[in-house]
This record gives structure tokens, C-alpha cells and sequence, in this order.
């Protein structure tokens, strides 16, 4: 256990303690190694299970909406901007929320060490952060790799690795080692594709696509109480294991969470058959940039973007 | 129809009730001419156009959508004009990034008194979309010919 796990414990406790919150959202150890798993509880004891390492990957402001009361939550950078967007989106109110800033150094991708040193997770001793490089120990020999290569796509375009809405900052974070161009990597790949080519590379993708919406069910943005694929008069995607039925889905939910979706990349590892999602949800985030200079969560007090209007703005396109 | 030069692309139109619908009723009864190729849904506004309804049109087979709406500032209900402009751009571009023609999504400013305007560009999208092949993106046709080959 670190400092930083302490001083989070003691928080999580006090809140709890003083009934300024009903519940705590945070990450516990998962049953898997070097994975953690959501932890939300009522009871101050579980307080000292919360556990803050560089595999706190779950997005936890998803299950803001099914607790009562006031929640404190532990959020990073990233979570902490899904969280505004709830805010801007009235889904949750300022005053039910007590965010725990937590320092965020990047998430590390556990695909990319196992590829990078040839063995299973389950063969490795211990990972950790010391400064910009990744520590990895296996049987007694530590091998160093730079953040670049171990870090999650999503986590290498992070412009913000600290909260900038917090109640409480548990420690001070130094900017990330950041490379855009590396997480857009396949992006720029599809750019570059033929139209043609970019529809068929969609279409093999959501082939393997089995509609189990846990992409969906990941999202903070994602709050519909009753999403549209679920609606029957009208229908408006088939039940049939169609492609096309599957491609509608994804390319409607990206666009009906443009302006709410951070890139967090939650979609992506939810994914069972590894569509490549974020290849789709960073692309539209940088659409809404590039349209409307509007960058999702960052400012609670400005009205949601698809909400809002300017008299002047692109329309080059329309006759 | 076996000749592409016989082709006729299908148009699924949606317009604004209170400018657009009214500019093609004009043109209609000024005796304009235009292709017969567009199907027109009255919406209350274009406002109310989601892009669902947008993609829906194409998976099921036609060849090029038209949102047609109030000119900026001309909106009955102030502000829809300006919601569905944001929604069709982003539209646009996403749906282009994935493969889709862009003369598919086609948006115009059309008001009451704009017969002429509604058949130039009922005329013009027309064109457009000749010169690009049927749409058969998001269609069964599509599995179809993969089969055949």
C-alpha cells in the first residue's frame, strides 16, 4: 500500500464518517492479477479494500445514476471530465457528487507488456510506475520499458491526467507523456484508405459485432433510460444478426454521444470481439473539435453541445 | 434498368413544415420543374431530424437523404434550424469517415416563398448523386453481390 492508497482510504473514511456522502465509488483489487474491479459500499470498513494503482482502468462515473443519495467517487483526469459532462447533461447534480481527485500517471495497457516481454500476465511479478517509465519485476529481474509503449491508446491523447473539477485532490500530478500521434495511429491509417476500403474495413469489423451493447452499457454517456435499438414501433434496427443492423447501431450511439464522449476508450475494452471502437469515438471527438471547438466535460457551467447554437458556424455544406 | 445510364437514384426528402414543405408546394404550384425522384416526409422542423432517421432512410435503400429546413433566423420555433445544422454537420463527417459517399447527406436552407430554389436543388442533388453509384452501403443488396462473386 502506497501514500497516496492511505490518504485515499482516510478520505473515503471521514466522508463516510461524517455523512457527506451515502456511498463510495471507488476501485478495488480485482480477482484477476494486476486488475482492479469496481468497488461501491455504504460500510466505512470496505474503505480500507480501495486500492489506486496503474490498473484503475474502469471509467466509474457509469454508476453515478443507480446509487441514492450523495456519492463520493474517485476519479481521474479522465473520469472527472465524464463526470462534468453528466453535470452539463443534468443527469447528476453538482451538489450529490463529492469527487476524489486521484493522481492518474496513464493506465497501463496489460496486451502491450505481455507482447513487449513474450509471457503472460500471470507470469509477471509486479508493474509499476517509476517516473516515465514502466517497471516491470519477473522472477527477481526488472526490466524498464518507456510510458509510450506500455501506456493505453486512449491515455497517450490525455491532456488531462489531474481532475480540474474536484472536492478533493489527494496529490498533485506532472502532465503525461503524451503522444497524439501514436494514439491516433490507426485513425490516420483509416484516413488514408479509400472510401471503399474504409466501408469494408467497417463492415469486417462489425461483422464479428454480437449486439451485446456492453459498449453501450460502459458508457457514461450512454444514460437513455430506453436506447432506440430496444424500441420495436418502429423498429429501428433489425433483430437478425445483420452487419449492417450492427454498424447502424455503433455509428448512431457515436453520433447521439458526440460532444458527451471523452474518449475514455471504455467501449473499446468492453468490447468481447475487439471492434476497434475508439477508432470511432476519438475520431468523432476530434470532429466536434474541429467543427465547433468544443472539448467534452471540461466546463460544467457551459451548456451541453448539442444543446447549444451559434448563429454563425459550418455550414459550407448545406445548399 | 440493366443500364447504369437508366439508373434513377431514390431521394427520401425531409422538410420543414412551416418553409420548406411550403417552397415545395410552390414550386409545385408555380409549375416548376424537378425530378420526380424525391419522396418527401413533412417533419414539424428540421429540428426534429435525428440522425437515426437519417441512416435508417439509407439502410433501407435510398440513394441520397435532403434535410431542408427554415433559413438561419427564420426558424418558427426559434432555434430548431440552428440544433439540426450542428447534428447534420457532425453527421456528415462521421458518416464520411466510415465510407459513405458525401453527396449521400444532403442539407438545404429552403424557405416559403423559394419554389425555384427547392427545384434547383431537388435538380442538382439529382445530378450528383447520378454520378455516383446506387447505395449499397447499408443494404442487403450488398451481401447479395459479395455473394455472387
Amino acid at each position: 500500500m502506497n501514500e497516496t492508497e492511505q490518504k485515499l482510504r482516510n478520505e473515503a473514511r471521514t466522508l463516510l464518517e461524517q455523512g457527506r456522502v451515502d456511498c463510495i465509488i471507488g476501485y478495488e483489487t480485482g480477482s484477476l492479477k494486476f486488475t482492479t474491479t469496481p468497488l461501491i459500499t455504504k460500510d466505512k470498513d470496505d474503505t480500507d479494500r480501495l486500492v489506486i494503482n496503474p490498473f484503475v482502468v474502469n471509467n466509474l462515473s457509469v454508476f453515478l445514476s443507480d446509487v441514492d443519495g450523495k456519492a463520493g467517487i474517485v476519479a481521474k483526469g479522465c473520469d472527472s471530465r465524464s463526470i462534468v459532462s453528466l453535470i452539463q447533461d443534468q443527469q447528476v447534480a453538482r451538489e450529490d457528487v463529492v469527487i476524489i481527485g486521484v493522481p492518474c500517471s496513464g493506465v497501463i495497457d496489460l496486451d502491450k507488456i505481455e507482447k513487449l516481454i513474450g509471457k503472460d500476465r500471470d507470469e509477471l511479478d509486479d508493474i509499476a510506475w517509476d517516473g516515465d517509465k514502466a517497471v516491470v519485476t519477473i522472477g527477481g529481474a526488472k526490466k524498464e520499458f518507456p510510458a509510450k509503449e506500455v501506456l493505453m491508446d486512449d491515455c497517450l491523447s490525455c491532456d488531462m491526467p489531474a481532475p480540474k473539477e474536484y472536492d478533493i485532490l489527494l496529490e498533485e500530478v506532472g502532465p503525461l507523456v503524451c503522444d497524439n500521434e501514436l494514439s491516433r495511429s490507426r485513425i490516420k491509417e483509416l484516413e488514408e484508405m479509400s472510401p471503399e476500403q474504409r466501408w469494408e474495413f467497417w463492415e469486417n469489423e462489425f461483422s464479428r459485432c454480437i449486439r451485446c451493447y456492453a459498449c453501450r452499457q460502459v458508457c457514461p454517456a450512454c444514460f437513455c433510460k430506453r436506447c432506440f435499438v430496444e424500441e420495436t414501433e418502429p423498429q429501428w434496427i433489425s433483430p437478425l444478426p445483420k452487419w449492417q443492423d450492427n454498424l447502424i447501431f455503433q455509428a448512431v450511439r457515436m453520433i447521439h454521444v458526440a460532444g458527451r464522449c471523452t474518449d475514455c476508450g471504455e467501449c473499446q475494452r468492453a468490447c468481447p470481439v475487439n471492434i476497434p471502437l475508439r477508432s470511432l469515438s476519438k475520431k468523432m471527438e476530434e470532429i466536434v473539435d474541429e467543427l465547433f471547438q468544443y472539448k467534452a466535460g471540461t466546463d460544467k457551467d457551459t451548456p451541453p453541445l448539442m444543446a447549444a447554437y451559434e448563429s454563425e458556424e459550418a455550414e459550407d455544406f448545406i445548399r | 434498368m440493366n443500364q447504369e445510364s437508366e439508373w434513377e437514384p431514390k431521394i427520401l426528402g425531409f422538410l420543414c413544415r412551416w418553409c420548406s414543405y411550403a417552397g415545395a408546394d410552390l414550386a409545385g404550384t408555380s409549375r416548376k420543374k424537378y425530378p420526380a425522384n424525391i419522396r418527401i416526409i413533412k417533419i414539424p422542423c428540421s429540428g426534429r431530424i435525428d440522425p437515426l432517421l437519417i441512416i435508417k432512410a439509407l439502410r433501407l435503400g435510398f440513394d441520397g437523404v435532403l434535410v431542408s429546413g427554415c433559413h438561419p433566423g427564420d426558424c418558427h420555433y426559434q432555434t430548431g434550424n440552428y440544433r439540426a445544422r450542428r447534428r447534420i454537420a457532425i453527421t456528415k463527417k462521421f458518416l464520411e469517415y466510415i465510407g459513405m459517399e458525401p453527396e449521400r447527406l444532403q442539407a438545404s436552407w429552403v424557405s416559403a416563398s423559394e419554389g425555384g430554389k427547392f427545384a434547383d436543388v431537388v435538380t442538382d442533388i439529382t445530378r450528383d448523386l447520378k454520378e455516383i453509384s446506387p447505395n449499397r452501403l447499408f443494404t442487403d443488396e450488398r451481401d447479395g453481390t459479395k455473394a455472387a462473386e
